[in-house]
């Protein structure tokens, strides 16, 4: 069976997963009934949107999903993925000298700050690597967690302040997104207008930049100011996501949607939208998970909600999924099997210069050193494919045309390379075989000709076979069979 | 060679003196040439010889520690446009949500500047370039289900695309098949009946031979440059490849051969 | 801003802590110095294997392993000692070891997750990494808040530890002699442990770092020691959880040997280094803490930061101090071209 059959009906289940998923909120009520009172209830509030909080908290959810899958995006095919963690733990320091600056949790001057030590941080990195024998990697751990000390510090001093409220760094750590108000959601729509127009804007740059950074640079491309531009906007929107998911947990949504993405597509502008559904679907669950509950954060929700996605998107993508990629292999296992049973029925026949139509089962099995059974498998597989039929009664297998055109297409690859190895190549001719039995299944039609082509169209391969033409496989199956004369026109070996 | 001579805007390459080091360790010193116009030269060294990084350091991807290079009889960026680079392949990473007619399309970015989109004519070149390499049936592929050689050529029709006056091609034939490889010479010889310049550099001595009008002996110094046949030396080989015996007696056999013939 | 820095108070920062309160102050600083050693130590071989981000990684991932044990040890229902009789398994105990083994089996499930996603899917291993670690981490804050009454750990403890706990915790016992506080007792056996582990298999472990071919070639088994690693790091991170946290844990991995590295290209050396490192950064910090009264183990981290600034000042290879020492800059190419080709690329 062809894979490409496959590929459209999982195309379909996941069309049909990411229905179910996405009416989830419409069928709300109906689980509801499932579990007990309180619980209800609030998936009733939920559903009905009446709680202002949770409006806006929806909102925060959308807008950083869009923002973290757009942004994400990027991040995962430039493999920046874990400068996102680092810069998400170093704003920390920032986000306490914000609280300081007004000793008050003001959403601007946390912002400023926050993105301030961010920026200073990725400098560092880079200086780091520059100046130093340090190592990427190292680099990144030792600002991520160092920075993250010195806003421990930071806020432990304040905590000790009259004025400092423990509760409102304490969201800055795992999220609350219920916490979220009129100012914060500007600010978050403001930035994340600003991140799309920039990707609409410098989309081709982006891409190529992202793509292939030395073709980039010579076709003049500001690939330098493309990257602090890109960091830039990265700080901006860890920072802004930081109420919503939290410190530790913002890189999660900048990476986890935007690879899930990645499984699922195969052109940027379509991993771009994908990584925004996904984003926001793990945005909108995250929300509501943490509504279920007192005090859940909502960060690890999101998350969580976010991982469920790539995981159903590890297994069943079309083309990048697991399970996709076995099937592909599992195909591919089965059609080299047929060919070599193939192969070795044509042997047989071979060797009784064709004057028998078909080859008994046992024969079958001897040649191929196979128990009875396995071979009585290998048969009803040809027979499934339209390659062969099995006769119960004589307990014989007789080729179909299209059988014997692909037997005779096989054995004349594989004594094409034989010949082309000893020949051009200068192997001896008891070392070919086994190269020949893996190349034969994979050689293409264009190269087998220019084989045929360089060898001047030789006719035998170096055990003295004869090598089937291409005049003999069209011709093959029109042919009848009579005494003496081979079956398919197929010139004797004389 | 008086080096009081006025920069010509004909001359696609002038290169001076140039030194290029790598953490204070020199690749490059001292190289001195002037690659003529219309014609297709192979870049030959050793491994390590500094080949790659003459070609980046044309581009402006390498800093330079001594010397100066001139485009076009300009020094700097002003004429980088008119120049192409085909990069190695494995440069890339195949994964890349991109098919193939969007790296060809990436040829023409160059020539937009910022903000603008491509238009219906930049499609068609895009589209002619991939005929040009007859890749047009891969063209909604993504990139990782080609072959080595299919790989190659989508490169080359990126660069074609970019419809430029120099050609710099890295390895071009590393790894290829027949198939490709003769249909990489078939488009070099057209784009050198074109008028264009074009630097390849090359790995393989004997198809050296074959292939280029003239021939750039490497090997962090400039040995030599000039019609292949003139370089075919034995000296200026072993000058070339050092200690290299191997690679040398192949060599030297094909040199006494054509001595003999 | 008066009141955020408090005043340097030479007698109440350096004089009483060593006077009065000496007994607590005592236990802390060999606690922070015990973490920091053992993770400098850990810390050399994850530098070398460009491992830093799967020690990231780790730190991260083994909460829900410890969350887990936490529950399943509560599950398990384990003998009370009868009144009057001292309990033969301090009460810290069972919980203690019960953390240990789910971190390190969580430890062993993050690192085959990453790789399994990394080498089943297109998916990069930077990614990989990314994903698995934040998966894991967010499902352990979704145990602790659920949970919250049956697991000891709650957000504080996850981001900074508290190190100033530590000596109220109960005391190891022999007979009736107290000997020390159990997670300094557990911290030092770990610290003793990871000493003697990388003497015995310092050259496995050198091999296997530098060069998996030659390691292969003389029949070290790298994925072993790869595995061993990771499970050593778990043990290491959730020993120190209580008292630095999740992410402080990471720079007491990185800066003692990233500092080492700036001093001294020679791996014994190295190591010596981030002895000395832990120590001055567990003492400095200790005193840092107390003058601003705020986390032990973030200004412990401030200090090891301070320090690391100050190797690279002084590093004879790569700071800029010795650079301007010397006559001529190493950079010269021109001189270092002129010289016969083999000696320049030998």
């Amino acid at each position: 069976m062809n894979h490409r059959g496959l590929l459209k009906p999982l195309n379909n289940l996941w069309s049909l997963v990411l229905f179910w998923i996405g009416t989830w909120q419409a069928r709300a009520d109906r689980i509801g009934e499932m579990v007990d009172i309180s619980l209800k209830d609030q998936f009733i509030r939920f559903a009905s949107m009446e709680d202002p909080a949770l409006r806006f908290a929806l909102a925060g959810g959308v807008i950083l999903g869009i923002l973290c899958g757009m942004m994400g995006t990027f991040l995962v095919v430039r493999k920046l993925s874990l400068v996102g963690d680092t810069i998400s733990h170093a704003v920390l320091p920032g986000v306490a000298a914000g609280f300081l600056w007004n000793m008050e949790k003001d959403p601007l001057a946390i912002l400023i700050g926050a993105t301030l030590a961010g920026l200073i941080g990725m400098v560092l990195v880079s200086q780091l690597t520059r100046h130093t024998r340090l190592k990427e990697d190292t680099a990144l751990g030792m600002i991520l967690a160092g920075f993250f000390g010195v806003g421990i510090c930071l806020m432990g001093m304040i905590q000790r302040l009259p004025t400092g409220n423990k509760s409102g760094m304490d969201k800055f750590l795992f999220g609350q997104a219920a916490a979220l108000g009129w100012e914060e959601i500007q600010i978050m729509a403001l930035v994340g207008l600003i991140a799309l127009s920039m990707i609409y804007l410098f989309y081709k740059e982006l891409l190529v930049s992202s793509f292939d950074p030395s073709f980039a640079r010579s076709i003049r491309i500001p690939v330098d100011w493309i990257h602090h531009g890109f960091m830039l906007l990265l700080a901006f929107a860890i920072v802004i996501s930081l109420e919503a998911v939290g410190v530790v947990l913002v890189s999660a949504m900048l990476i986890i949607p935007a690879a899930t993405a990645f499984l699922l597509s195969d052109r940027m502008h379509w991993m771009l939208l994908w990584a925004c559904m996904v984003g926001v679907m793990a945005g909108v669950g995250g929300v509501f998970f943490s509504f279920l509950g007192q005090k859940l954060p909502t960060g690890p929700f999101m998350v969580l909600s976010a991982a469920v996605l790539f995981a159903l998107a590890l297994f069943f993508a079309p083309r990048h999924g697991m399970l996709a990629r076995w099937w592909l292999r599992r195909s591919r296992t089965l059609r080299i099997q047929r060919e070599n049973a193939l192969k070795a029925v044509f042997h047989i026949m071979e060797k009784e210069a064709f004057t028998k139509e078909g080859v008994t089962v046992i024969a079958l099995a001897r040649s191929k050193g196979q128990t009875l059974k396995a071979t009585e498998m290998t048969c009803r597989e040809l027979e499934r494919a339209g390659l062969a039929t099995l006769s119960h009664e004589e307990k014989a297998l007789y080729l179909t045309p299209d059988g014997m055109r692909r037997a005779q297409t096989i054995v004349r690859n594989h004594r094409l390379w034989e010949r082309y190895l000893t020949d051009a190549a200068n192997y001896a001719p008891d070392h070919v075989h086994d190269d020949a039995e893996e190349i034969e299944h994979i050689l293409g039609e264009d190269t087998v000709r220019m084989l045929e082509r360089q060898l001047n169209f030789v006719d035998r391969d170096p055990h003295g076979k004869p090598i089937p033409t291409i005049q003999d496989i069209a011709s093959s199956g029109q042919a009848q069979a009579s005494k003496g004369q081979g079956m398919s026109g197929y010139r004797n070996p004389s | 060679m008086s080096s009081e001579r006025k920069p010509s805007e004909s001359i696609p390459l002038e290169i001076h003196d140039l030194t290029v080091a790598y953490q204070s360790k020199p690749v490059l010193y001292g190289i001195d040439v002037t690659i003529p116009p219309g014609k297709l030269i192979g870049i030959i060294g050793p491994n390590g010889a500094g080949k790659s990084t003459l070609i980046k350091s044309i581009m402006g991807l390498i800093p330079i520690e001594a010397g100066w290079i001139r485009l076009f009889g300009e020094p700097g960026k002003r004429h980088l446009k008119r120049v192409a680079y085909v990069p190695q392949r494995e440069s890339v990473d195949w994964d890349f949500p991109v098919n193939v007619l969007d790296v060809v399309m990436m040829g023409r970015y160059g020539r937009l500047g910022l903000f603008r989109r491509p238009k219906a004519h930049d499609r068609e070149v895009a589209w002619a370039c991939l005929e040009k390499v007859r890749m047009t049936p891969y063209a909604d592929r993504q990139i990782a289900n080609l072959s080595g050689g299919q790989q190659q050529r989508v490169f080359l029709a990126r660069a074609l695309a970019q419809e430029c006056d120099l050609y710099l091609m890295d390895e071009p034939f590393a790894g290829v098949d027949a198939a490709t490889e003769a249909s990489i010479i078939e488009l070099l010889h057209a784009l050198r009946a074109d008028g264009k310049t074009i630097l390849v550099v090359h790995h393989d001595l004997p198809t050296a031979r074959n292939y280029f009008d003239m021939l750039m002996l490497l090997n962090m110094r400039l040995i030599d440059f000039g019609p292949t046949e003139a370089m075919f030396t034995y000296e200026k080989l072993q000058k070339t490849y050092g200690g290299r015996l191997t690679i040398l007696s192949e060599v030297a056999d094909a040199v006494r051969q054509n001595h003999e013939s | 801003m008066n009141t955020l820095i408090l005043p340097w108070d030479w007698h109440r920062v350096v004089i009483e802590p060593w006077s009065s309160g000496a007994s607590v102050y005592g236990w802390i600083l060999l606690m922070g110095f015990l973490i920091n050693l053992t993770c400098g130590l850990i810390g050399n071989y994850l530098i070398l294997r460009r491992m830093a981000l799967i020690g990231d990684a780790i730190s991260h991932s083994v909460l829900p392993g410890m969350a887990i044990a936490f529950l399943v040890a509560g599950a398990w229902q384990l003998p009370i000692a009868t009144e009057g009789t001292p309990s033969p398994v301090p009460e810290g105990l069972p919980h203690g070891m019960a953390m240990v083994i789910g971190a390190g089996i969580a430890g062993i499930v993050t690192s085959l997750i990453i790789e399994w996603i990394h080498q089943k899917s297109r998916i990069k291993q930077d990614a990989a990494i990314g994903i698995t670690f934040s998966t894991l981490f967010a499902l352990g804050v979704v145990i602790i808040s659920l949970y919250a009454d049956k697991v000891d750990l709650d957000a504080d403890c996850v981001l900074h530890g508290e190190i100033a706990f530590i000596p109220l915790e109960p005391f190891l016992t022999i007979g009736t002699h107290p000997i020390a506080p159990a997670p300094v007792v557990q911290m030092g056996v770990v610290a003793i442990l990871t000493a003697l582990g990388i003497g015995l298999f310092y050259k496995e472990l050198l091999v296997s770092s530098f060069d998996p071919g030659l390691a292969h070639a003389t029949g070290i088994r790298a994925d072993w020691i790869h595995y061993g690693l990771m499970i050593w790091l778990s043990v290491v991170v959730v020993s120190a959880f209580e008292s630095v946290g999740a992410i402080l844990v990471i720079a007491m991995l990185i800066l003692p040997g990233a500092s080492a590295s700036l001093l001294s290209q020679r791996l014994h050396i190295m190591l010596a280094w981030s002895s000395l490192h832990a120590l001055l950064s567990s003492l400095i910090g200790l005193h840092l803490a107390i003058w601003w009264d705020t986390s032990i183990a973030g200004s412990m981290v401030v200090a090891g930061s301070g320090l690391f600034f100050l190797s690279w000042l002084i590093s004879p290879s790569q700071g800029p101090l010795w650079r301007r020492l010397r006559r001529k800059p190493s950079t010269d190419t021109k001189a270092a071209a002129t010289q016969p080709l083999s000696k320049t690329y030998s």
